[in-house]
């Protein structure tokens, strides 16, 4: 099994190091993810991404269409990707605690 | 043991590869094929059909587009093979005269046959030689093979041999009395055979390997065709046509693993699909 | 089971709707499956026996050529099956053993299958250069099966079937989402074009249905606008459906039955909106799926299937084209190529749209995979995924400098984008056929 650990406690991870129980998420989740992503620093536009994301899954139950999150965060793909190396779908929706899209991506 | 050998084994060796060939061939054809395995581009009619799948199995196609070594040996081996048999019916029956009817003297017609037959021979031995070469020489090749197909390569090469032999100068071969054997053996009034050990031997190799034949991967002369035949199919019509009802029943059988959406999260996990 | 993939875990393979097998049965099990599919697949049996080991497929398996790994050279993949196979279903196996290459089942054999089975993209290449016709997509497809009724399966195919199943599309998106993806392309057309395309979910007595990848409605946007764009042009009644926002049938990579249910949905899907027509989107094995296996899974067909890329070559001279300054070359999806008869279609479609079309050799049905056919899109995989994909790496390279790179397939949109950036051409944009359409259209305001 894989874990991380956050403020002492563990929390379950599969095996893409994605959270399995997503009511488990937590600020302090991010931060711990973080480091395991290549984000060096958490900033107000990483947040702004994570944000919408687990709004748009709340609202929706999955992640939405990578052009709409760079339309409604007026981040480029490119900077998406400068805040998160990993990439929207496997780095940012892994931070916001949201399952990872699968299919052809 | 020569009664066996010379009026009884040779009916046997036919009666396996005859029947042999045919359980083979009816094992595959009775199993369905679901779907069409077209494989595209794919030939347009009947008639395209039959040429196309007709090209790939006489010219060796597929072979010339990868291998070009490969294909010039399994070519000519396949070629002079068939030059071999054809010209064993025709020669026996004619007793080498069968160039006669299209103008030659009886002399040259013994001499054409002969050299014909040595040259395919020939051909045959090498082309055999350097497949067996080819098969110990490169690593994936020679990782891939099992004894058994370098045992089709040497019996087929020592039927080569036995028979190359008795064209040899220096042994001779009573192509009359062969003819009155196997004449016998066809008229079902068989007769014992001559007393000349090499074509025991030969003839010998040919039963045997008649009996191996369809029990081995020599059945490619007729998987090929079947083979060819599946992926040359023409794809589906749609909408589909009245009448044309494809083979729908696919794997699903007692024990089924996998539940429909229908029955799946009922928690019974033992519904059949029962298809 | 130490394998290059997650494998999908008890709780997983249930949700999927398979049941595991215990370790004690599964000789019995395996041997039962393996014999069902051979009764009920002539090309397992006549494929299985008529291999004469030439080797000729060798040198053109791009999986083989990529990762230098004996078992990855199509004979030998087959022969995975095939000695097991000729232990246990044939004569001279049964009577010779060995010496006739046959060999007992042992339990290692599920982990060398999971391996290498899922290092083949069934992309057909090697049936091309049989001289027999052999196809090892088949022995594939009937091995991921055998497996898959075991309750062994990748995690990414157990996922999939879960989403499939739940929402009707790989990705798992909800109807509620499926409206707000389409309002947010109906709004980026407008921008656009200042015109009202319409995006119609499950409406009623509509003439087409249209399958997109239901990755078009996460990353590749634009193939799914150019197919909008194209059918307001032409007026067309048209409307996807919810039921079915996925062309790709994974059941066709993984387990046969999971295919026909998805087959089955498809039939369905076309009858509630009353479509005599349904159209695929850019979708490669989901081609081949709907156009070869549709009649075989479930029986005869009321409607006409087409793909997109040859309705829209049917329709292009009504396309309001303008050519983008673009130098394009295309790569064929195995499926389109050599499994579903889409060959000429795309290139007549990109001269159309572009200034300038280059062919990669080779092209069309001898092309190379992509080596993320046959869903082999697990990022544990990736190390792999790239020697799958160096033989396509390497004929992008040969063509110089290009603007685009048409891969008009989802699988081979979401593996190319790795691959060159792997071997150093990670600036090349690419993205499908479709989307050239959409680029290239020009409308009057």
């Amino acid at each position: 099994m894989n874990y991380i650990e956050v403020n002492g406690v563990k929390i379950e991870l599969d095996e893409d190091g994605f959270i399995v129980e997503p009511d488990l998420w937590s600020e302090d989740l991010v931060k711990a993810f973080a480091k395991t992503e290549g984000v060096e620093e958490l900033t107000e536009d990483h947040w702004k991404v994570i944000n919408y994301l687990r709004d748009y899954f709340k609202q929706f139950g999955i992640a939405p269409m990578i052009r709409k999150l760079c339309k409604d965060t007026g981040f480029s793909l490119k900077e998406i990707y400068d805040l998160f190396p990993s990439g929207p779908a496997k780095g940012a929706c892994k931070l916001a605690g949201l399952p990872k899209p699968t299919g052809c991506v | 043991m020569l009664y066996f050998i010379g009026q009884v084994f040779p009916y046997i060796a036919m009666g396996v590869f005859l029947a042999g060939l045919a359980w083979r061939v009816l094992t595959w054809l009775k199993a369905p094929v679901p779907f069409q395995l077209t494989m595209f581009p794919a030939p347009a009619s009947a008639v395209e059909r039959v040429t196309a799948v007709g090209k790939q199995l006489c010219l060796f196609t597929p072979l010339y587009k990868g291998d070009r070594t490969l294909w010039f040996w399994a070519w000519i081996m396949h070629v002079s093979l068939a030059l071999v048999i054809v010209g064993h019916i025709v020669g026996i029956y004619f007793l080498t005269q069968q160039f006669t009817l299209i103008g030659l003297s009886p002399k040259a017609s013994t001499l054409l046959s002969e050299s014909l037959g040595t040259v395919a021979g020939i051909m045959l031995l090498l082309s055999l030689l350097a497949l067996f070469y080819r098969r110990t020489a490169i690593a994936e090749v020679k990782r891939l093979s099992d004894p058994a197909d370098y045992f089709d390569l040497l019996l087929i090469l020592a039927v080569v041999i036995t028979g190359m032999h008795m064209r040899l100068p220096t042994v001779h071969v009573d192509l009359p009395v062969i003819r009155t054997y196997l004449g016998g053996l066809l008229t079902l009034q068989p007769v014992p055979i001559p007393e000349n050990w090499l074509f025991i031997s030969h003839f010998l190799l040919v039963n045997i390997l008649m009996i191996y034949f369809p029990f081995s991967k020599l059945v490619h002369l007729l998987g090929s065709v079947v083979s060819r035949a599946m992926i040359s199919e023409a794809p589906p019509v749609y909408p589909t046509p009245a009448g044309v009802q494809r083979q729908a029943t696919i794997f699903a059988k007692e024990g089924q693993s996998y539940e429909s959406s229908a029955t799946r999260g009922q928690g019974t996990g033992s519904q059949s699909r029962g298809v | 089971m130490k394998v290059p993939l997650h494998v999908a875990k008890e709780q997983e393979v249930k949700a999927a709707g398979f049941k595991p097998t215990p370790e004690t049965e599964i000789k019995e099990k395996f041997l039962a499956k393996l014999d069902d599919v051979r009764s009920s697949m002539r090309s397992i049996m006549v494929m299985l026996e008529t291999c004469t080991k030439c080797g000729n497929c060798a040198q053109q398996c791009h999986s083989y050529l990529g990762t230098n790994d004996y078992n990855n050279f199509p004979a030998a993949r087959a022969e995975l099956m095939r000695r097991v196979y000729k232990r246990y279903f044939t004569t001279a196996g049964k009577l010779l053993g060995r010496f006739y290459g046959a060999e007992e089942f042992d339990s290692e054999l599920i982990s060398k299958w999971m391996t290498y089975f899922y290092q083949c993209n069934e992309c057909r290449r090697c049936a091309q250069f049989c001289p027999f016709g052999i196809d090892t997509a088949e022995v594939t497809i009937a091995a991921r099966h055998i497996m898959s009724e075991l309750g062994i399966m990748p995690k990414f195919m157990a996922g999939i079937a879960v989403n499939m199943e739940k929402s009707g599309n790989n990705m798992g998106i909800p109807k509620p989402a499926i409206v707000d993806c389409a309002e947010f392309m109906e709004d980026e057309m407008r921008d656009e074009t200042g015109l009202d395309i319409k995006i119609p979910i499950d409406k009623p007595n509509s003439d087409v249905l249209y399958v997109p990848s239901s990755a078009d409605f996460f990353t590749n946007v634009d193939t799914m606008i150019g197919a909008a764009k194209m059918f307001h042009h032409l007026g067309v009644n048209w409307t996807i459906s919810s039921k079915i926002l996925e062309a790709a049938n994974f059941g066709l990579l993984f387990n046969m039955n999971v295919m026909r249910e998805h087959n089955q949905r498809l039939k369905e899907a076309a009858r509630e909106v009353g479509a005599s027509l349904v159209v695929q989107g850019e979708c490669g094995h989901g081609w081949r799926a709907a156009r070869m296996y549709t009649e075989g899974a479930s029986g005869p067909v009321p409607f006409k299937i087409m793909h997109v890329l040859e309705y829209a070559a049917e329709n292009l001279s009504k396309l309001p084209l303008r050519k983008l300054p673009l130098r394009v070359t295309l790569h064929d999806p195995c499926n389109y190529a050599r499994a579903g008869g889409v060959i000429e279609q795309p290139r007549q479609i990109i001269r159309a749209c572009v200034e300038e079309f280059v062919e990669m050799t080779p092209n069309r049905e001898e092309n190379f995979c992509c080596g993320g056919g046959s869903g082999i899109l697990m990022d544990e995989m990736m190390e792999i995924r790239m020697q799958l994909g160096k033989k396509k790496a390497e004929q992008v390279k040969a063509l110089g400098s290009l603007d685009y790179f048409a891969v008009p397939c989802s699988i081979c949109k979401a593996q190319l984008p790795h691959v060159m950036k792997h071997y150093g051409m990670g600036s090349l944009s690419m993205g499908g056929v479709m989307d050239l359409v959409g680029k290239a259209m020009v409308f009057d305001k």
